[in-house]
C-alpha cells in the first residue's frame, strides 16, 4: 500500500504536460504503483479537457482533412515491447530506460553500501539515477541545493521522517538534511531525480554532490 | 450500435462563461463518434469529429504562441491520426471525449517541442501511458461524476485562479514560467493553483 504521494503541484504540472522529462518520468513511475494518484491525475486532466473545449476554434481547411483521410491507412508506428529480461513489477517506462536487468547497468560504487547508476532521459537539467543500497546500509548525511524526488522501487528505507516502501514517493526541497538507512532483509533500489544546478551541467556525469566529495575525501 | 445520422453539430460554445458538462447532449455525440471510429473505423464519424476538434487542436497548438502556423498544422494532423489509431482504446465510461483528445494533443505537443529543441531522449510521451487495467464499476461511476464536477468547478473559479490554470494547461507554461509572465511571485502562482485544486478535491469528496 503506497503511503507517500507526490504533492498536488507536481501532479497538476504532470497533468498539464509541463513537468521536465526526468521529473515527469518519476511521477509516471509512481502512478504505475498508485491508483489514488491515477484518479487524481484523471480529474486534473479534466481541467485540461474543460479548457480545451472552450478554446476559440482556429480555422482548419478541408485540404488538411483530405491529407489526414489519405493517411488513415498508413501503418501505425511500432510500439515498444518489453524486453525478455525485464522485471514485470517495474513500471514500463523505467523498463525501457533500463533495457534489461539491473545487473547489466553500469553501477558506480560510492560507499560500501551505496552504488549509483545514471540513466539517460535527455533531460539536461535533472539527474535521473538508480540508487542501490545494501540492506541496512546508510547513506551519509547529505544536503544539496535543489529539489530531490525519490521513488522506492524495491526494498525500503527509513529516515528521520518515516519509513518508505515500493511505490512511495518522497520530495525534499533545498537544504533539508536527512540520513536514509535501508531496511534490513533486502537491498533497496530507489529512483532519484535531482535538480542539476546549472554550474554542474557540463560535468553532468560526475555527480558533484557533497556526498561524493565527502567520499572521495 | 446506434448509427448517428444527424450532421447538425452545434457550433462550439464561444461563451467562456459556459462550461460543458459531459452529460450534455453535444459532448455525448463526440463520445459516440469516437466509439464508432474505434469499433468500426467509421470514416464519416471521424470526419465529423475532425471538423469539430481539429480547430480546437489548432487553437491549442497556437496558444502560448510557441509554435509556428506550419508546426500547428503539423500538430493537428499528428493528433488526428493518433485519434484514429487510438480510438479503440477510448472508454466513454471513463473519460470525456474532450479530455481524451486533450491528453493526446498535450503529448504530441510535448513531443513536438522536444523534437524542435533537438532534445535527445529514448522516450516518447506514449511511453508514459499506463497499461490500462479493469476498474471496478463503482470507481468508473465515481470517475464520471468527478469529470462532470470538474467542469462545474471551472465555471466557479475566481478569475485569478482560472487565468493561471489556463496558462499552465493551454499554454504549456510551468508554474515558474507562468509566474514570470504574469509578473507574480512563484509562491502566489503555486498558492492559486493549490486553492483551485483544493476546491476540486472538496467537490470530489462531497
Ligand atoms: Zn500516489
Amino acid at each position: 500500500m503506497v503511503k507517500h504521494h507526490p504533492p498536488a503541484d507536481f501532479l497538476t504540472e504532470y497533468a498539464a504536460g509541463v513537468l521536465p522529462m526526468a521529473q515527469s518520468a518519476c511521477v509516471a513511475a509512481h502512478l504505475s504503483y498508485c491508483q489514488r494518484c491515477r484518479h487524481i491525475v484523471e480529474r486534473l486532466e479534466d481541467i485540461g479537457g474543460a479548457h480545451f473545449e472552450q478554446l476559440d476554434p482556429q480555422p482548419v481547411g478541408d485540404s488538411m482533412l483530405d491529407r489526414v483521410l489519405a493517411r488513415l491507412d498508413d501503418p501505425e508506428p511500432l510500439r515498444y515491447a518489453r524486453s525478455e529480461a525485464s522485471d514485470d513489477r517495474l513500471p514500463g517506462l523505467l523498463d525501457r530506460l533500463i533495457n534489461g536487468d539491473y545487473a547489466d547497468l553500469a553501477w558506480k560504487r560510492v560507499t560500501q553500501s551505496l552504488s549509483i547508476s545514471y540513466l539517460k532521459t535527455g533531460d539536461l537539467e535533472h539527474e535521473f539515477a538508480l540508487y542501490r543500497i545494501a540492506e541496512g546500509g546508510k547513506i551519509p548525511e547529505h544536503t544539496h541545493g535543489g529539489s530531490e524526488m525519490t521513488l522506492v522501487l524495491s526494498g525500503g528505507f527509513s529516515d528521520e521522517s518515516g519509513e518508505y516502501h515500493p511505490g512511495d514517493f518522497i520530495v525534499r526541497e533545498g537544504w533539508d538534511k536527512h540520513t536514509p538507512v535501508a531496511l534490513e532483509g533486502e537491498e533497496c533500489i530507489c529512483l532519484a531525480v535531482l535538480d542539476a544546478p546549472l554550474r554542474f551541467t557540463r560535468l553532468r556525469h560526475r555527480w558533484l554532490n557533497p556526498l561524493i566529495k565527502l567520499n572521495a575525501g | 450500435m446506434v448509427e448517428k445520422t444527424t450532421q447538425s453539430a452545434a457550433p462550439p460554445a464561444q461563451n467562456s462563461g459556459k462550461w460543458n458538462v459531459p452529460t450534455g447532449r453535444r459532448t455525448d455525440e463526440w463520445s459516440q463518434a469516437l466509439v464508432s471510429v474505434g469499433e468500426s473505423q467509421d470514416r464519416a464519424a471521424f470526419t465529423r469529429f475532425f471538423r469539430h476538434f481539429a480547430p480546437l487542436i489548432k487553437a491549442f497548438a497556437l496558444s502560448g504562441s510557441s509554435l509556428s502556423a506550419t508546426h500547428a498544422d503539423e500538430l493537428v494532423q499528428e493528433v488526428m491520426l493518433k485519434v484514429w489509431q487510438k480510438a479503440g482504446g477510448f472508454n466513454p465510461e471513463k473519460a470525456a471525449a474532450s479530455t481524451w483528445v486533450y491528453t493526446i494533443a498535450r503529448n504530441c505537443r510535448t513531443d513536438m517541442f522536444r523534437r524542435l529543441q533537438k532534445f535527445d531522449t529514448p522516450l516518447a510521451s506514449d511511453d508514459f501511458e499506463l497499461e490500462s487495467e479493469e476498474e471496478e464499476s463503482f470507481i468508473v461511476l465515481h470517475t464520471r461524476r468527478g469529470s462532470e464536477r470538474v467542469r462545474e468547478l471551472m465555471g466557479e473559479l475566481p478569475p485569478d485562479q482560472a487565468q493561471i490554470l489556463a496558462k499552465v494547461y493551454m499554454e504549456g507554461k510551468s508554474h515558474s514560467e507562468a509566474a514570470a509572465e504574469l509578473d507574480l511571485p512563484l509562491g502566489t502562482v503555486k498558492s492559486r493553483v493549490r486553492l483551485a485544486i483544493q476546491k476540486l478535491q472538496a467537490l470530489m469528496e462531497a
